[in-house]
């Protein structure tokens, strides 16, 4: 615009633009367009519940803990559970884990989850039941409870047959109560009964009823037997007196009962959760506690931070060591171990790991009264019909679909031994097939992920925070006792946490985004953006300055 | 024109004080101007003010060289400072001090000595603290007595314009001072 | 402070409080302020005002003189009566945004103390730090009394939004600022008649959103440069308009310039601000005795009354012009600006130059008759600038 024929007198009296500055449409200058694209945090993606870990943090902020708790419940309804024994890869997977420190989810959710136990759990309603539909599920671990909970909720009667005589499984018999308090357990499971799940102790399948006699009864049969059989060594005199399973001898001890057996200096064979539960264990029962493991601490399946705190209680660890026969007296009795000293070989086995190779000529004796095994649980396959086995579990689908008509199954018995979090994540989805079979439900969608890394957050705008410790008994008050651990932290600690998640993928209306367009094409509306396409340039200063990556750019060329 | 110089230290009031004599002065159709030494002002450290008046408009802006009379704040500071510099003869000067008259006389010869114990005065009112008194107010009642520019009436009306804390004991310690204070008539 | 205590009295205030009083009765709706040295009482008592809710403005403190300037521009940018005060080095610190000001033609009305410029540091008073800003475009008002910095604070905002020009009011520092000498603060109801509310014709709106200050072109630029000139030219009759406006209501005039016996005058003294007024005195004396000499007071620096300076010093046939600052390497600067005026006129007087008072030394009527003296005797100026005063 020239406008060269204009005189002093044509012009304002300052330099301000002839039109609006609406007229001009600088979004025709645009190759690439901004979108809020939300996407998903690696916590959500790698808790094997998928729980949105990231939404509940966020509530938790704002100081709405019953909707944070019930969020959690809506794909994990045992939030106190898993605050307490899962393993956490939400945490490995957070992104804070490469800035600082991850994020203490798995407080946040024990926090939530007793918080819900406490507060929400006394006034929420139950759903009506429809009496037409039943469904039997076999086994009261973490998948039977799970797929019964998600059940109940859609208002199918459910009836829960187990052969001990409490619920819980392997949350009752096989986790031990300085890590998951009985109550703990009991308050949990009341949401099952409150909302009329029917349980039916010390009947066990195969023994008091067939599969086939519950499908005629009911509409549907849902198998969590979980996976229960310690396995064999194979090594001489396995049959000694003092040589226990590792899930009877953690049964027995939850049950209170007087082990026999049971000895001063313990041995433990094995390298996995069970083992360190058992050394633990019988640390407590008075004993001394040696664990044989064959591979090196890095290799050892068990929870980093639960190995860690055996030896602390004063468990020893032999490392690279294999057992090859138990030493017995002439009355039968465990005296002691042979074992072979182990290197790992350059060959990698099924397990990703490397594998260990004995060295030769290396026996030695470790001195012992009690040995117990915990190498590892299998399903017991002995009690199932032959069409529904596959090679050593039940075969179901993701979904928990088996070769029988009426029959689901789920958790350890179609996976083998995982952990609670995987048997919870598994119950539900089960519950939603079933759902569908008995109602036509729609199976919830398969969830895409887009996953959020490191790289793509804009570390600018976030400071180096330390994450919360956790409170925990002193040793010398573990000894002889159950006690829990871990106790509580403050409603303010908590907060704190909380304010520590980027909220990876997830607009938590920072602003950054609406105070940095140089166009001010980005409006506030009700409490959301608009992007103002006939202005915005496509910069790319907004999806830039979004410290969580929540905006992405996009080619023009192919809106 | 009259010209009068108070010589004070920071803190004590000399500034105000000329102030609320120029608005004494003002309301008795005087035309008046006043203004501290020009420069920076620390507490405790000596300090003086200039206050001008005529009865026609007063046009001039400079320093007041030689003033008519002079008040003198604190008796410390005769040790100090020549405060009669530029002083014209027989200009008054008031002390306040516990001293009597004949004490300074000598030193004084071509002038007019005043003394009045403004500082008993205010520490019986309460005004300042104990070893800081305020006694600008008082001083101002001596003032109004020994000449006769201006009355106690307006002064005390001024007073109540410029103090806010205080006003009551400042107008007694006024008056007292105006009955107080001895002079060579 | 108690109303009845403020309007419609005469009251014996400083300079500084006659500033604050005078954009107390103009109403300013902004005031941003740098709020320590080299500031002064001004905004202290305008922040008691508007804590007090006395004055209903927004006082905003800011970080730098920059940025109360910057806050300025921005307020008034929105249709804002605004104010700001400052002194010295201040100033020399705003000056970038003195230039946005102005060519956003944004009335705002700033006060500053005339304060010499460090280092050697100094806290009084002569006018180079307000004078450095000449080329700005901010129209300039000199002040000799605390009555005159009232009125031409009120007169400023007047003249400011009628021109769109921002206005500077100067006062010297002491011996204007820290005096206290009776002013007649007028009544609110006169002011308002006198001083309405603002109505821009220009302002932020977000129903008409523009750009304001964007880029010009070499194109245009220059056309609305020239509209900053005319609104000086305007300015120049618009002061002496409100001045007879002001005197309508408020009794009281100060002219553009001022000139003091000069019908006769053969030697006509030249001054500004504070000198003005001891002068008043010599020239009165000396016209006693029967010399024939006169005053020219300088009251509105810029726009430069160049017919109005003419039309008095013309008639003389010597003018001594006493400055209160110094461009160095050539003369006092209201020495320049009086020779340019009179270069072409072909009945022009001889033009002396003289420096006085730097940093505050006092000028006392025997500088003033000392320079009377001289420029009597002397045939010719042999030296571009006298320097008075000063122990060589």
């Amino acid at each position: 615009m020239k406008k060269l024929d204009l005189k002093v007198k044509d012009y304002p009296e300052l330099a301000v633009s002839w039109e609006k500055t609406l007229i001009n449409k600088t979004g025709t200058w645009r190759t690439f367009y901004p979108k809020y694209f939300p996407k998903t945090p690696p916590c959500n993606y790698y808790c094997p519940a998928n729980e949105n870990i990231q939404k509940y943090i966020a509530l938790t902020l704002k100081g709405a803990l019953e909707e944070a708790y019930l969020t959690i419940l809506e794909k994990n309804p045992f939030p106190s559970i898993t605050g307490r024994v899962c393993y956490h890869p939400c945490e490995t997977g957070c992104n804070r884990s490469n800035f600082d420190e991850s994020i203490a989810i798995h407080m946040i959710e024990r926090f939530l989850g007793d918080y819900g136990l406490n507060f929400v759990e006394p006034k929420r309603k139950s759903e009506k039941i429809d009496n037409n539909k039943k469904v039997a599920i076999i086994g009261s671990g973490p998948s039977g409870l799970s797929c019964a909970y998600y059940l109940l909720l859609n208002g199918i009667k459910v009836t829960i047959l187990e052969r001990e005589e409490d619920a819980g499984g392997i949350l009752f018999y096989g986790i031990p109560s300085y890590r998951l308090p009985k109550e703990i357990l009991k308050s949990e499971i009341e949401k099952l009964t409150k909302r009329g799940a029917k349980f039916i102790f010390k009947k066990e399948l195969g023994k008091d009823f067939s599969l086939v006699d519950l499908t005629k009864e009911y509409d549907a049969v849902f198998l969590a037997i979980g996976a229960q059989i310690e396995q064999e060594l194979g090594i001489p005199n396995e049959e000694a007196k003092g040589v226990l399973m590792g899930l009877d001898f953690l049964k027995e001890v939850n049950l209170k009962r007087k082990i026999k057996n049971f000895g001063k200096n313990v041995l433990v064979i094995g390298g996995g959760n069970t083992a360190i539960d058992c050394a633990r264990v019988a640390l407590r029962k008075g004993a001394k506690v040696k664990i044989i493991y064959r591979r090196t601490k890095e290799e050892m399946p068990a929870v980093k931070e639960e190995v860690e705190e055996a030896i602390k209680e004063g468990v020893e660890i032999i490392f690279l060591t294999a057992p090859v026969k138990i030493i017995k007296n002439k009355r039968g009795e465990v005296r002691g171990l042979e074992c072979v000293k182990m290197k790992l070989s350059g060959e990698v086995d099924e397990t990703g790991r490397r594998k260990p190779v004995p060295i030769r000529n290396s026996n030695f004796i470790i001195k012992g009264d009690t040995i117990i095994k915990a190498i590892g649980e299998r399903v017991d396959l002995s009690i199932l019909p032959k069409e529904i086995i596959g090679k050593k579990t039940i075969f179901a689908d993701e979904y928990g679909k088996t070769n029988m008509e009426k029959v689901f199954a789920g958790g350890d018995c179609v996976t083998g031994p995982k952990t609670v979090v995987e048997a919870i994540a598994y119950g539900r989805k089960s519950a939603y097939l079933i759902l569908h079979y008995l109602k036509n439900y729609e199976i919830p969608k398969k969830e895409s992920f887009n996953l959020v890394s490191y790289e793509n957050l804009n570390l600018y705008y976030f400071e180096k925070q330390k994450r919360i410790e956790e409170n925990k008994l002193p040793i010398n008050k573990r000894k002889r006792n159950f006690k829990e651990i871990i106790t509580a932290v403050s409603d303010q600690e908590i907060r704190y946490e909380a304010s520590r998640c980027f909220s990876c993928g997830v607009c938590n209306n920072c602003d950054n985004c609406y105070v940095f367009c140089p166009d001010l094409a980005i409006l506030k509306k009700n409490g959301e953006y608009e992007i103002l396409y006939d202005y915005c340039k496509g910069c790319g200063v907004c999806a830039h300055e979004c410290p969580r990556n929540v905006i992405s750019m996009f080619f023009e060329e192919e809106k | 024109m009259v010209e009068i110089r108070f010589h004070g230290r920071g803190g004590q009031g000399a500034v105000i004080a000329s102030e609320i004599l120029a608005s004494a002065l003002f309301k008795e159709g005087y035309y008046c101007q006043t203004f501290p030494e020009f420069g920076v002002e620390r507490r405790g450290a000596p300090v003086q003010a200039f206050l001008r008046f005529d009865k026609k408009p007063i046009v001039i802006r400079y320093k007041v060289y030689h003033p008519d009379h002079i008040i003198i704040l604190d008796s410390v500071l005769l040790n100090q400072i020549n405060v009669t510099d530029g002083l014209k003869p027989y200009g008054t000067i008031l002390i306040n001090t516990n001293k009597e008259i004949s004490f300074y006389s000598s030193f004084f010869s071509n002038y007019k000595v005043a003394v009045c114990d403004a500082t008993q005065i205010a520490l019986k009112y309460g005004l300042g603290t104990k070893t800081a008194p305020i006694i600008n107010t008082a001083m101002l009642g001596a003032f109004v007595r020994i000449h006769s520019f201006v009355s106690l009436d307006s002064v005390l009306e001024s007073i109540k314009e410029y103090v806010e804390v205080k006003q009551e004991e400042n107008i007694l310690a006024c008056r007292e001072a105006y009955e107080k204070v001895r002079f060579e008539s | 402070m108690k109303e009845s205590l403020i309007y419609g009295k005469k009251k014996v205030v400083t300079g500084n409080h006659a500033v604050s009083y005078g954009v107390l009765l103009s109403k300013a709706e902004v005031i941003a302020a740098y709020p320590i040295t080299p500031q002064t009482q001004i905004v202290e008592l305008l922040s008691e005002f508007c804590a007090s809710g006395l004055l209903k403005a927004k006082f905003i403190k800011v970080e730098s003189e920059h940025s109360a300037m910057a806050a300025c521009v921005g307020a008034a940018a929105t249709g804002c009566r605004t104010f700001t005060a400052t002194s010295a080095h201040g100033l020399a610190l705003m000056h970038e945004m003195l230039h946005w000001a102005v060519g956003g033609r944004l009335p705002i009305v700033l006060a500053n103390v005339n304060r010499a410029m460090g280092p050697g540091w100094s806290v009084w008073t002569d006018q180079n730090d307000s004078l450095s800003q000449r080329d700005v475009g901010f129209v300039q008002f000199y002040c000799e009394s605390n009555q005159e910095v009232l009125d031409t604070t009120i007169q400023a905002f007047k003249i400011a939004e009628t021109c769109l020009i921002p206005v500077m009011l100067v006062l010297d520092a002491f011996v204007l600022s820290h005096t206290s000498e009776p002013v007649d603060i007028p009544y609110q109801e006169d002011v308002d008649k006198f001083l309405p509310p603002y109505k821009p014709k220009y302002f932020l709106d977000v129903n008409d959103p523009r750009a304001f200050g964007g880029l010009t072109s070499p194109d245009h630029y220059y056309e609305i440069r020239y509209k900053i000139e005319e609104a000086h030219r305007k300015a120049l009759k618009v002061s002496e308009e409100v001045d007879n406006e002001f005197y309508q209501i408020f009794g009281r005039k100060y002219g553009v310039v001022e000139s003091y016996q000069c019908e006769d005058a053969k030697l006509i003294l030249v001054t500004s601000g504070t000198i003005t007024g001891t002068a008043r005195q010599v020239i009165d004396e000396e016209r006693s005795k029967g010399k024939r000499v006169g005053l020219l007071k300088i009251r509105l620096f810029r726009p430069s009354p160049i017919s109005q300076i003419k039309e008095i010093l013309t008639k003389a046939e010597k003018v001594a012009v006493i400055d209160r600052n110094i461009s160095f390497g050539h003369s006092g600067i209201f020495c320049q600006e009086i020779k340019s005026i009179l270069y072409n006129e072909i009945r022009r007087p001889m033009v002396f130059g003289f420096v006085i008072g730097l940093g505050g030394r006092d000028v006392v009527p025997d500088d003033i008759r000392e320079i009377i003296d001289f420029t009597y005797k002397a045939d010719y100026p042999e030296e571009m600038v006298y320097f008075r005063g000063v122990r060589l």
